[in-house]
């Protein structure tokens, strides 16, 4: 059984991964200093010349234009998908660089040591206790605290011209009183150190929970193969036993005999059924949580494959099972992934048409958009209204499937969209009771490499 | 005198689901419960048809008996006699097998449930009854 043995366990007790959160953390700092960037021209604009507050506006403006700026160049970058991690790393790191750089000049031109821009630094303390460890979360306090006072060792020494904001009423010779500077720096020092201590620890923690939360649904994932598994042997041998009576192959039965073997026989199907349903629902859980690399699967072949996988039961009832091929592709999927997806949606559009009814099943690719589109359209029952926002959940049917005869278990969906939004796909359905129904899967077409990186889920 | 079919599985039960209809077919059915019993009566009893079961003790039992049966360097006499391979579609080994695959030499497929009607079709395809 492979994947039995990679059930996860100790190993998350060491080093929870902070990495995966990395490209939202990306994000958030590049939304974020729109707001600073624009907020620093607004704030010199209001200062300036809606409070004649003299400072050197000229300086403001050129580092507000200077944070939209490089925030322009980072986000077009961030924009470059699935990079690997360490790349990542250091694009973060380069943001936070530059950040300290434009608010140490910031903190300059707005009065050094005595600057109310000061207290900003401790934003990015917290953002770096929420991605480091707290000891370098720590040092980063550290770090910021040596720029402050650096730059105001620079100012007091007259190395550096003080700029001096007496509109602000701050008294024009604070920069130069080596107690008030000892001062400030003790209290910027201990918040930094308190704030980047106390978010590192909480981010630590919660990324040790969120460790514990993935490894315990692996598991449970693993466990529900491992176990349905061990079912699928007797389940299948009983049930192939059974056939042999109910279709004749042992002496004449009396009719009562003949009712009980064909009700076992109805059962164990079900039974079947069950199992399977679970076993692909518990491959597209351990698919998702393991996020298994997706490589190109030539959709096409997956089709046929299914179809022809399927098409026994077709013409056992008969429903005619047409296919509209599109042009050749391939999709970022999983191999025995995207067969089970697809022969999912065809039994099911299958199971729930009559006899006499018909099963379409067409892609198309609109290569610009880089999706192929997938459609499984039948004329069956169809799902009521009110129970279409539910039909993807776990173990739900239908009202009008559950009152039929077709034996089902409502998982298949669940897998399937698991599957399929693993994939970094789309699955819609809609339905007319009565009628049909029509799904429709958008697939990503594969870049031409040939292998190509898990991305994180959008 | 009737023909031989040898039949491969380490389930006794799946091994008399397909004795029963294959023995009322007109077959005569060898059993055996593992792949060194399966690959001796082969070699022995030189039966007109094999039905292999693809998973038993490992995932590769039946796929390293089929190889032994009908890879290149097997004699003549094994590499004649048709293979039906039994699969189960949602069994989880790593390999995943299509009739049309040139480095798995069998002639049929069979899923697991088997249906005894489904078997005896594909026997017939190979054996078609005299």
């Amino acid at each position: 059984m492979q994947g039995h043995g990679s059930a996860p366990g100790p190993e998350l007790s060491g080093s929870p991964q902070p990495d995966e959160a990395l490209p939202s953390t990306a994000w958030l700092l590049i939304a974020l200093r729109w707001a600073a960037g624009l907020s620093i021209l607004l704030a010199t604009a209001i200062a300036r010349w809606g409070l004649g507050i003299d400072l050197p506006w000229e300086a403001l403006f050129a580092i507000g234009a200077a944070v939209l700026a490089y925030n322009t160049a980072l986000a077009w970058d961030a924009r470059r998908p699935a990079r690997p991690l360490p790349a990542m790393r250091r694009a973060l790191w380069v943001q936070i660089a530059l950040d300290w750089a434009a608010m140490t000049a910031l903190v300059h031109f707005t009065g050094g040591i005595a600057s109310p821009a000061l207290i900003y630094f401790v934003i990015h303390v917290a953002l770096a206790g929420t991605m480091l460890a707290p000891r370098g979360a720590r040092a980063l306090a550290l770090l910021a605290a040596a720029l402050v006072g650096g730059l105001a060792a620079l100012e007091s020494s007259g190395s550096l011209a003080h700029v001096s904001l007496h509109s602000l009423g701050l008294d024009s010779d604070l920069y130069r009183r080596g107690e008030y500077i000892l001062a400030v720096l003790f209290f910027f020092t201990t918040t930094a150190l308190t704030v980047a201590e106390l978010v590192a620890r909480q981010a630590q923690r919660l990324r040790e929970r969120e460790a514990r939360i993935h490894a315990m649904s692996e598991a449970q994932a693993a466990f529900t193969r491992a176990a349905t598994h061990e079912l699928r042997a007797p389940v299948a041998s009983s049930l192939a036993l059974v056939r042999t009576v109910e279709q004749g192959y042992l002496d004449e039965m009396t009719p009562p005999q003949a009712v009980i073997i064909q009700r076992v026989a109805e059962r164990l199907d079900g039974l079947r059924e069950l199992i399977d349903d679970l076993l692909d629902y518990a491959a597209s859980r351990e698919a998702t949580l393991s996020r298994r690399p997706l490589e190109p699967v030539d959709l096409g072949a997956a089709l046929s494959d299914s179809v022809e996988r399927e098409r026994p039961l077709a013409e056992e009832k008969p429903v005619t099972l047409r296919v509209q091929p599109g042009e050749p592709v391939c999709v970022l999927a999983t191999d025995p992934g995207l067969s089970m997806v697809f022969s999912n949606l065809i039994n099911n559009a299958i199971k729930y048409t009559p006899s006499g009814g018909e099963v379409t099943v067409r892609w198309v690719v609109d290569r610009p958009a880089g999706w192929a589109s997938v459609t499984v359209e039948d004329t069956g029952m169809g799902i009521p209204a009110d129970d279409l926002p539910r039909i993807f959940e776990e173990f739900f049917r239908a009202s009008n499937a559950r009152k039929s005869r077709v034996i089902g278990t409502g998982i298949g969906l669940a897998a399937v969209r698991a599957m399929v939004e693993h994939y970094g796909g789309t699955i819609a359905l809609d339905s007319v009771e009565g009628q049909g129904t029509r799904v429709t899967l958008r697939l990503r077409l594969a870049p031409s490499e040939k292998s190509f990186p898990s991305l994180p889920s959008p | 005198m009737a023909r031989k079919i040898l039949v491969i599985d380490d389930d006794p039960d799946v091994l008399l689901a397909m004795r029963l209809p294959l023995e009322r077919a007109g077959f005569e059915v060898i059993d055996a419960l593992n792949e060194d019993e399966g690959l001796e009566k082969a070699k022995s009893l030189l039966p007109d048809l094999i039905i292999l079961d693809v998973m038993m003790g490992t995932h590769t039992a039946g796929f390293q008996l089929a190889q032994e049966l009908h890879g290149p360097e097997a004699p003549e006499a094994l590499r004649r006699i048709p293979i039906v391979m039994v699969t189960a579609v949602h069994q989880t080994t790593p390999l995943r097998f299509r009739p049309d695959s040139d480095y798995l030499p069998v002639e049929a497929f069979l899923e697991k449930p088997v249906d005894p009607r489904r078997l005896l079709e594909e026997v017939h395809k190979l054996l078609p009854p005299e």
